[in-house]
C-alpha cells in the first residue's frame, strides 16, 4: 500500500517536474498555412510547442500565459528541413592518408562555430547529417546534429539518429580527379576500391573471430591461465559494428555498375545500407535499389561536373520518387544548404511531383534516412517543435525563410537579424566621441 | 669489516653532504631589510632571507632571523623579494628545428595503420634538444623566471619536457625535473596518417589503447616468463606506458575551446593523469573545466584561435577579442573558484608575459592569484611544490629583487638568485640592438613558388631587434606572423592560417638583405620558394 502511493505521489512529482527539466522553449506559431508533410496543409492553423515539443497543431489554439505567439499571417509554416549529407560544422572533412579510416568519427571534430551553421538556419535547415569525404573506399562515422547556433557543440548531436559510416566509390576514391602531385595511391581504379572493401570486411570478420574465441575462452569454467584479450583495434572494430549492424552504411557512389558491385558487397557480408549519395545514374537502377530497400540523397538539377556524373538527369529524383524509392536532396556543402527549399522546388517542374511529395525530400524522407523520423521531419504532436516558417510558399521561386526554430527556441529570426545589422552599421558610422565605437 | 664498513657510512651521513663532500658548497647570502612576499604566508614588511648552498635556509623579519657570520649582506633596502618565477609551458632554449614536412608517400602502398604512425614521438626529450644561451637566460632573468618547464613543440606527440633552474649554462646543472610530463598537441601529420584532427584523435586513442595492450604483456611476460611469448619491444609503446598507467601526467595543449573538451574527454576515457595548457578559450566551457578538476596551465596569450567566431567576423571584433574578452579568462576561472597557472605559451614576444599579466589582472583578476599563477600554482601541479613557489626555509632558493610590486609596469627586476646563485640582472639592450643585421621595417611585395603554382604573397614587417612581427596577405588573406626572428640575415617566420577547417602553418626559412628576402617555405604540398623585394615608399 505504502509503496503505491509513494510510486504515485513520484509520477505526480515527475508531471510538476518534467516540464522544469526539459531543456526546450515554448512558442506558439498562429494563422500560418501549415504544411504538415505528413498529415496534410491547415490553411489558417496554429502551431503549439511546450518545452520544445509540439503539444498541437490545429485551429485557434491559446497560448498559455507567458508563451510567446508569433505571428504567421500570409506566411507558410513547414517541419525543419533536414540535409541528409553534408560537410559543415566540422574542423576537416576527409581522413585521407589512408584507404580505410572507418575508425575516425566526425563527432570527434565537431565546430559549433562554423559560420555554415547560421547560413543553414536562414534557409530554414534545423537538422543535419554531417559527413566524412569521400577520399577513401571507407571513409568515417559521421554524426546527426541538430543546429543549435550557438549552444555548445556537444548539445547539438542528436543520440537517436542511425549510426552511420561513409563509403565512396568511384572517381574520388581513386583519386582520378586529384593531380598527380597529390600522390598515387591504392586504389586506382574501380576494382581496387571493390577489392579493398572486401579485404577491409574479411579483415573484421576474422577479427571478429579471434574477439568470440577471446570471450568463449574466458567463460569457460576453467579458463587458460595465459589469457590475454586480443589487441583492440578501432578500425576493426567499427567495421565490426557495421557487421553486427549497429552502424549502417552510407554510400557514395555514381555509377549504375559500381553501385550495384557494392549491393552485392553488402548481400555478400550482411551489412545494411541506409542510402546511396548523389548517385546520378539511381533512375537506371530503380528496380534493384527498391528491391534491396535502399534510399537514395541526390542534387536536382547538377550533373555532367565530371565523367562519372555525365549521364544525370533532372528527372531523377521525381522519377526515382515514383518508383517507390525513398529520396532526399542534400547539399554536400555550406551554400546550397541555404536554399534546399529551391531544390525541392524544382521536382515540380522537373517531373511534377506533387507539392507534399517534394517537401518530403528535403523533411520526413531525409528523417527516416537518418533515423529520426519518430522525432522530426513533419509537424504532429509529440514531435520536436522544429519548424520553419517562409513568406511564400516554400516551393516557389520566391520564396524567403523568416523564422527557424528548434525544439521550440528561435535560431534564426530574419527581422530581428536585419534590425540588428541596421543598428550594427549606424553605430559603425556613428562619429567615434558619441560612442559609435565600442 | 662489514661492521666497520656500515659505521663508517653512518657516520659520513650524520655529519652530513658538508662534511662528506667539503669543496663545492655554494655561496652564502643575507638578503637583509627587504619586503618579502612569500607567497605561502604573510607579507614581511622588513624582512631577511638566508641562502645557503642552493637552498633557503631562513626567512624571517629581520630581527628574529640570524645570520651566519660568512654571509654575503646584500642590502634589500627599497626592494621586495618573490620567489622566483615559474613558466609551466615555455619553448625557450629548443633550436628552432623546423621540420620539413613528411613525404607524400608517393606510391605507397596502403597499410592498416601501423603501431606507431610516423611522426609520433613520445620518446622525445627535450633535454636532449637544449641549447641554452646566455641571451635568452638573461631575458628570461630580467622578467622574473627562475624556473621553466621547457615543452618540445613539433607533433602530435611532441615529447617529453624538462623543468629546469636558469641558473647557468650547464644544462645538467639546471634539471630539477627529468622527465616531467608528455606533450600532446591536437595537431596533424602531413601527407601521412593522421592527415586531419579527426584521424589525429582515432590515432591518439588508439595509441593509448596499444600502450595498455603492451603494458599488459609486459607485466605478465615479466611475472611469468616462461608462460608467456616474448612480446615485441617497440620505443614508442615503452615511452609511452608510464603515462597510460597515469604515472606521470600528460600535458594536452588545447588550441581552442573544442581541444579542451577534447582534452578532457581523452582524460576519462583513459583515465590518464592530465593537466591542459594553451586553453585560452577555457572562459568558454568553464562549467565542463570546472567538473573535470584538472590542474589548468593557462596561456598569456590572448589571440583568439582560428576557429573562433570572434578571429572570423571582422577586424573590430577581433580586435576587441584580444584587448578585452580573451584577457578576462584568467579572471573568469578565478570567479569559477579555480586555481591555474599563467605559462607564456602562445606568445611570440617574452616580453608580453608581464604586460599581459597586467591585463588580466586589469580585467578582474586579483594580483595574489595571479603572482600565484606564476610561482605555487604551477609547481603544486608539476609536483615540486616541496622544492619550489614560495619563500619558506628549506626549498630552492629561487628568488627576485624587484624594485616594486611586481606587476606595476615601472617595476624592475634588480636581482635574481636562482638555485641560491646571484646574478645581477642588466638593463634591457636599447630597441633594435640586437644581432639582426638589417632593418626590415616596411612592405614588402612577391611570390611563393611552388610546383603547384605561383601565387602572389605581400608581408608589412615590424621588426625590434631580432623579434619580427607583422602581417602577410597570400590570396586576399590576411594573417599574422608568428615564431618572427632576424638573426644577422636569416629570416623565419610562420604563417598560421585555416584551410578547411584545419588549423595549418607555413614556415619560411631564408635569408633577408636591405631590399630582397628570399627563401623556403614548408607548405603541406612540400616546398616552396618564396621571393620578396621591398616596397619603396611612395
Amino acid at each position: 500500500m505504502k509503496i503505491r502511493k509513494i510510486l504515485f505521489l513520484l509520477a505526480w512529482l515527475g508531471l510538476i517536474l518534467a516540464p522544469a527539466l526539459a531543456r526546450g522553449g515554448d512558442l506558439l506559431i498562429k494563422n500560418g498555412k501549415i504544411l504538415t508533410v505528413t498529415r496534410g496543409v491547415l490553411d489558417k492553423g496554429d502551431v503549439l510547442i511546450r518545452n520544445g515539443i509540439i503539444q498541437a497543431v490545429g485551429t485557434d489554439l491559446q497560448a498559455p500565459p507567458g508563451v510567446r505567439t508569433y505571428d504567421a499571417w500570409g506566411k507558410y509554416v513547414i517541419p525543419g528541413i533536414i540535409d541528409s549529407h553534408t560537410h559543415v560544422a566540422l574542423s576537416g572533412t576527409n581522413e585521407s592518408a589512408d584507404t580505410d579510416t572507418a575508425e575516425v568519427d566526425m563527432a570527434d571534430v565537431l565546430n559549433a562555430e562554423d559560420l555554415a551553421i547560421f547560413t543553414a538556419l536562414s534557409g530554414g535547415v534545423t537538422m543535419v547529417h554531417t559527413m566524412h569525404g569521400s577520399a577513401n573506399p571507407i571513409g568515417g562515422q559521421n554524426v546527426v546534429l541538430s543546429l543549435k547556433w550557438g549552444r555548445p557543440s556537444e548539445e547539438m548531436i542528436v543520440p537517436e539518429a542511425f549510426r552511420t559510416l561513409k563509403f565512396a566509390l568511384g572517381e574520388n576514391p581513386k583519386r582520378a580527379n586529384l593531380s598527380d602531385s597529390e600522390g598515387l595511391r591504392y586504389p586506382q581504379s574501380r576494382m581496387g576500391v571493390n577489392a579493398i572493401i572486401r579485404r577491409e570486411m574479411l579483415r573484421a570478420r576474422t577479427y571478429m573471430e579471434q574477439w568470440a574465441r577471446y570471450l568463449a575462452q574466458k567463460q569457460m569454467k576453467n579458463p587458460p591461465k595465459d589469457l590475454l584479450p586480443p589487441r583492440k583495434d578501432l578500425r576493426l572494430d567499427a567495421l565490426a559494428d557495421l557487421l553486427r549492424g549497429k552502424l549502417v552504411a552510407r554510400v557514395h557512389s555514381y555509377r549504375a555498375d559500381e553501385t550495384l558491385e557494392f549491393l552485392g558487397l553488402a548481400k555478400e557480408f550482411g551489412f545494411k545500407v541506409a542510402c546511396f549519395e548523389h548517385i546520378p545514374e539511381a533512375f537506371k537502377i530503380t528496380q534493384e535499389l527498391k528491391e534491396a530497400g535502399v534510399g537514395t540523397s541526390v542534387f536536382i538539377d547538377s550533373w555532367a561536373y565530371k565523367i562519372e556524373a555525365a549521364e544525370g538527369i533532372a528527372l531523377s529524383a521525381a522519377y526515382c520518387t515514383r518508383q517507390g524509392i525513398l529520396v532526399s536532396l542534400n547539399s554536400d556543402g555550406n551554400e546550397r544548404i541555404r536554399r534546399l527549399f529551391n531544390e525541392a522546388g524544382k521536382t515540380l517542374r522537373y517531373g511534377r511531383l506533387t507539392e507534399e511529395e517534394a517537401l518530403r525530400l528535403v523533411t520526413i524522407n531525409p528523417a527516416i534516412q537518418l533515423g529520426v523520423d519518430k522525432i522530426v521531419g513533419s509537424l504532429e504532436a509529440g514531435k520536436h517543435g522544429d519548424l520553419a516558417v517562409f513568406n511564400e510558399h516554400p516551393l516557389s521561386a520566391y520564396a524567403r525563410c523568416d523564422l527557424t526554430v528548434i525544439e521550440g527556441e528561435v535560431y534564426f529570426d530574419r527581422a530581428a537579424y536585419l534590425q540588428e545589422r541596421e543598428e550594427a552599421a549606424k553605430r559603425a558610422k556613428a562619429p567615434k566621441q558619441t560612442g559609435g565605437a565600442r | 669489516m662489514k661492521k666497520t664498513t656500515l659505521l663508517l657510512l653512518c657516520l659520513v651521513l650524520w655529519l652530513g653532504p658538508e662534511a662528506a663532500w667539503p669543496a663545492d658548497v655554494g655561496p652564502t647570502y643575507a638578503v637583509v631589510n627587504c619586503k618579502v612576499v612569500p607567497v605561502s604566508g604573510p607579507v614581511l614588511d622588513n624582512g631577511t632571507i638566508v641562502i645557503r648552498d642552493g637552498l633557503i635556509k631562513a626567512v624571517g623579519p629581520t630581527d628574529k632571523v640570524i645570520i651566519p657570520e660568512d654571509a654575503e649582506i646584500i642590502d634589500g633596502q627599497g626592494l621586495t623579494a618573490y620567489p622566483g618565477l615559474l613558466d609551466a609551458h615555455s619553448q625557450v632554449f629548443l633550436e628552432p628545428a623546423r621540420e620539413e614536412p613528411a613525404s607524400l608517400g608517393r606510391g605507397a602502398p596502403a597499410q592498416p595503420q601501423p603501431a606507431a604512425p610516423q611522426g609520433f614521438t613520445p620518446e622525445r626529450q627535450a633535454f636532449k634538444l637544449l641549447k641554452p644561451t646566455k641571451a635568452e637566460r638573461a631575458g628570461l632573468h630580467r622578467l622574473g623566471f627562475a624556473t621553466v618547464l621547457v615543452v618540445p613543440s613539433k607533433g602530435i606527440f611532441a615529447g617529453q619536457s624538462v623543468l629546469l633552474n636558469l641558473n647557468g649554462d650547464k644544462t645538467e646543472a639546471m634539471v630539477v625535473r627529468q622527465p616531467v610530463a608528455l606533450h600532446i598537441n591536437f595537431t596533424t601529420e602531413r601527407g601521412v596518417y593522421p592527415s586531419s584532427l579527426m584521424g589525429t584523435m582515432a590515432a591518439l586513442r588508439q595509441s593509448f589503447l596499444d600502450a595498455q595492450d603492451y603494458a599488459r604483456h609486459q607485466t605478465a611476460w615479466q611475472a611469468s616468463p616462461r608462460r608467456f611469448k616474448r612480446p615485441e619491444f617497440s620505443p614508442f609503446l615503452e615511452a609511452l606506458v608510464p603515462y597510460v598507467v597515469g604515472k606521470r601526467p600528460v600535458i594536452f595543449t588545447c588550441a581552442n575551446q573544442e581541444d579542451i573538451k577534447r582534452a578532457i574527454g581523452l582524460a576519462e576515457e583513459f583515465k590518464l593523469n592530465v593537466l591542459l595548457s594553451g586553453a585560452n578559450e577555457a572562459w568558454r566551457v568553464v562549467e565542463a573545466v570546472k567538473k573535470a578538476r584538472l590542474p589548468l596551465l593557462i596561456s598569456l596569450s590572448f589571440k583568439p584561435p582560428l576557429t573562433s567566431l570572434y578571429a572570423n567576423q571582422g577586424d573590430e571584433l577581433k580586435k576587441k577579442a584580444e584587448d578585452e574578452i580573451y584577457p578576462a579568462n584568467p579572471a573568469a576561472l578565478y570567479k569559477a573558484g579555480l586555481s591555474f597557472a599563467l605559462t607564456s605559451y602562445g606568445l611570440t614576444k617574452a616580453d608580453d608575459v608581464l604586460k599581459n599579466a597586467q591585463a588580466a589582472i586589469k580585467a578582474g583578476l586579483p594580483r595574489e592569484e595571479a603572482l600565484k599563477a606564476l610561482t605555487i600554482h604551477p609547481a603544486r601541479f608539476l609536483g615540486v611544490e616541496a622544492l619550489l613557489g614560495s619563500l619558506e626555509a628549506g626549498k630552492i632558493a629561487n628568488i627576485i629583487l624587484t624594485s616594486g610590486e611586481i606587476f606595476e609596469e615601472k617595476t624592475q627586476v634588480k636581482k635574481i638568485f636562482v638555485d641560491g646563485q646571484m646574478f645581477t640582472v642588466e638593463k634591457p639592450p636599447p630597441a633594435a640592438a640586437g644581432p639582426a643585421a638589417v632593418s626590415l621595417n616596411g612592405a614588402w611585395q612577391g611570390k611563393i613558388t611552388s610546383p603547384m603554382g605561383e601565387v602572389d604573397i605581400s608581408l608589412e614587417l615590424d621588426q625590434q631587434g631580432s623579434q619580427v612581427t607583422g602581417t602577410a596577405t597570400v590570396m586576399g588573406n590576411k594573417r599574422d606572423l608568428s615564431e618572427g626572428t632576424l638573426n644577422g640575415n636569416a629570416l623565419a617566420f610562420t604563417i598560421q592560417t585555416e584551410i578547411m577547417g584545419q588549423a595549418m602553418s607555413f614556415a619560411f626559412q631564408g635569408t633577408a638583405d636591405k631590399d630582397a628576402i628570399q627563401g623556403s617555405m614548408a607548405t603541406p604540398m612540400g616546398s616552396a620558394e618564396v621571393r620578396l623585394t621591398r616596397v619603396p615608399k611612395d
